[in-house]
């Protein structure tokens, strides 16, 4: 009785905080707009100046609702990771995921120059690059999946999917070394991830992706609950080992696969968050954890986002360095506090 | 299962993407009226005067596209049907005006309309005395990189249009800034080769402004100085050899023979080495290939980033090996940089190939130009 009444507290705070850090995202950005003014604007009664309308609506309130998408999504394939494999060190791109984006984006970009014009007659818009990452992954998610239905042990997926990263890096390596400076200054800015100038339709699209991965995830909770148990426990359980990793690889990839086709690869947050959420919840019910996951993930990206931006200033940083600079000196202090890494 | 679920997914995807891809504009049907080419020698775009209004036609807004833009550009009150057929419809004159490049700057101006000027990505690259001094006053706000623009500051800032470019057409930010209705331009000056052609490209600019022709006037008036420049250089009997670039790592790039800094060597009635190699952008040669050809070249122009002999000679022993170097007959366009550091060459040499032809020949034939002062070209120091 008393700890459900503490989980409850604690997932009113979360709540709270996602409430919080979401306004507190939407209302700074480079440009300052006055708060009764977002206010009139996010209620629909418009603003003293279009201007202003047009950056709520079309380049924050798109760019937040994508932090909240990438930050929760991330978190939770990181949890589905940490426990399959059962190794505090996973995270949502152990399966070559982001790998396979960035070969994809590699292709697109720095291909046309070194192989010679194999893209050169595509269609080139803002689409392509998110088509490109996305097919990347899909390709390395394949691969793994037929992987996983070959092989019984999942630490050999892990090293597996190492691999597939491994290989995907060299070519990308080998591509980057033929590119012109511009092309690779292109490349570099995909890799940095960015949350914003998404349209409407790649965040309807980003969400559908999510929701298939978030539902598959939940229906998974009771088994990841079995498997940290270890697998022959889990076995004994009734538990079909196979088909469970299975579901769990493939909701990992859709998650993480769309993110990062949407906002390039954005690291440390799926890796960090299962952390913060078990060192402070100290359970590993998956019933609890995942939506404290999903929460949790939400709010630190809120945040990062929110700092990135640099509010009020014509700079803005990459959001992908930013979610290691603010997020690893708290699991760090975390740690350091609790003495003990709780997994 | 798994495997079509997958399937299914993967199907998805692609059909929710095809959907997205435009359909390539159908011809306007108002293009059969009566109407002028203003444009000559640039090969990467086209403008199509109709007295009224103007057609400007981008055709290659990156290397190797396979879709151009139309633009039609309309003055105040006229009506042109059919107008939903082109990519961006403009009211001209335009009174405020966002550019990417400093090659932009220039064309601004040589028109006189700088102070139409509100907006440039990191504005420390600008070299220009004129624009400077409007930046230190606050009029130009910086949005950030043209790869990584601040949509936010851009759409906020409002300019009547965004003069963009792009390496390919991905610049996330073009869609958002569009939306909010700043029509956002290609200009594809860095496309072209022909040193004309690139300096063509204020008619744009000169359109934008209503101003062609203004525009028309101070190209034709280069286009003079620029064939002047050509005959008297084939007045000197002597066609002195030319290399040109430098090592980065253990590769040496050199510009090929139809790129734009080549066919001012051959212009200059210089005999540039790599002139029979085809293409317009830079071959990538090793060392040795570089010796066996240019070890007794006459002249080294452009050099890569190096500025001084010893610089040179610091970073590879090879280099004092050449005769240009032994005769210290390298020049070199770094030397002259703007107040914040950015590259005077880059930012005017375009506009200005009458000027870059008259240092080439002053470099090559000096004794005919004796009184002429170069503009961008120095001797290494």
């Amino acid at each position: 009785m008393e700890k459900t009444k503490s989980y409850k507290t604690a997932f009113a705070l979360l709540i709270l905080a996602l409430i919080i850090t979401f306004l507190l995202n939407i209302s700074l950005g480079s440009v300052s707009i006055p708060l009764n003014e977002i206010f009139s604007i996010l209620t629909g009664n418009g603003a003293s100046k279009k201007t202003w309308e047009h950056i709520i609506l079309d380049y924050r309130v798109p760019k937040t609702i994508v932090a909240v998408m990438a930050g929760g999504g991330l978190a939770v394939s990181g949890l589905l990771m940490q426990t399959l494999f059962r190794n505090p060190l996973a995270g949502p791109f152990v399966l070559g995921i982001s790998s396979g984006a960035s070969l994809g984006v590699a292709f697109l970009i720095l291909g046309a120059s070194a192989i010679g014009g194999v893209f050169g007659n595509l269609l080139m818009n803002q689409w392509n690059i998110v088509l490109a990452a996305g097919l990347g992954s899909f390709l390395v998610l394949l691969a793994v999946l037929a992987a996983s239905f070959k092989i019984r042990d999942t630490m050999t997926i892990l090293i597996i999917g190492l691999m597939f990263g491994s290989v995907t890096t060299a070519i990308v390596s080998v591509l980057s070394y033929f590119s012109d400076a511009e092309q690779l200054q292109q490349y570099v800015f995909w890799s940095f991830g960015s949350l914003g100038n998404q349209s409407r339709e790649g965040v309807g699209i980003l969400f559908i992706c999510l929701l298939t991965g978030l539902i598959l995830s939940i229906f998974s909770s009771k088994s990841l609950n079995s498997l940290l148990l270890g697998e022959n426990y889990a076995r004994s359980m009734g538990l079909h080992i196979k088909r469970t990793t299975v579901i769990i690889i493939l909701a990992t990839s859709i998650l993480a696969g769309s993110i990062t086709a949407f906002a390039g690869p954005i690291a440390f947050v799926g890796l960090a968050v299962p952390h913060l959420v078990r060192q402070v919840f100290k359970t590993s019910d998956h019933f609890i954890l995942m939506p404290a996951v999903l929460l949790s993930g939400s709010i630190l990206m809120l945040i990062c986002d929110t700092l990135a931006q640099l509010p009020f200033s014509t700079q803005t940083l990459p959001i992908n360095a930013i979610t290691s600079l603010v997020g690893a000196p708290v699991v760090i202090w975390l740690l350091v506090r609790k003495r003990k890494l709780f997994f | 299962m798994f495997y079509l679920r997958s399937l299914i997914f993967l199907l998805v995807f692609l059909l929710i993407f095809s959907c997205n891809q435009k359909e390539k504009k159908q011809d306007s049907s108002i293009s059969s009226t009566e109407s002028i080419t203003l444009t000559h020698h640039a090969s990467s775009f086209e403008i199509q005067d109709f007295g009224n209004y103007y057609i400007i036609e981008i055709k290659t807004p990156w290397p190797d596209s396979d879709k151009g833009f139309k633009y039609l550009l309309v003055r105040e009150g006229v009506e042109v049907p059919g107008s939903e057929n082109f990519d961006e419809v403009l009211q001209i004159p335009v009174k405020t005006i966002a550019v990417t490049s400093t090659t932009h700057i220039p064309s601004l101006e040589m028109l006189g309309v700088e102070n139409a000027l509100i907006g440039f990505p990191n504005p420390d690259f600008i070299s220009s005395e004129k624009t400077r001094k409007r930046i230190k006053e606050g009029k130009i706000k910086d949005f950030g990189k043209n790869e990584d623009i601040n949509t936010e500051i851009l759409i906020e800032l409002s300019p009547d249009v965004l003069v963009g470019f792009g390496m390919d057409g991905t610049n996330p930010s073009f869609p958002l800034i569009r939306k909010s209705g700043i029509p956002v331009l290609y200009n594809a000056d860095w496309t072209e080769t022909s040193p004309l052609g690139k300096a063509e490209w204020i008619k744009f600019f000169g359109v934008l402004f209503d101003k062609t022709e203004e525009a028309e006037e101070i190209f034709n008036d280069i286009v003079t100085q620029y064939n002047e420049a050509k005959a008297l250089a084939l007045q000197s009997k002597t066609k002195p050899t030319v290399i040109s670039g430098a090592m980065y790592r253990d590769i040496w790039y050199v510009p090929q023979g139809n790129s734009w800094g080549a066919r001012f060597i051959e212009d200059a009635h210089g005999d540039y080495l790599w002139k029979d190699s085809p293409g317009t952008g830079s071959l990538a040669l090793n060392l040795e290939q570089v010796i066996e050809k240019g070890l007794e070249a006459e002249f080294w122009i452009g050099p890569g980033q190096f500025t001084s002999f010893s610089e040179l000679k610091d970073a590879s022993a090879s280099y004092s090996k050449f005769e240009a170097f032994q005769n210290k007959n390298i020049f070199t366009y770094n030397l002259r940089k703007g107040e914040k550091g950015g590259s005077v060459y880059f930012e005017l040499a375009p506009n200005r190939p009458d000027l870059v032809l008259k240092d080439m020949i002053k470099i090559l034939h000096p004794e005919l130009l004796e009184d002429y002062e170069p503009y961008f070209f120095d001797k290494l120091r």
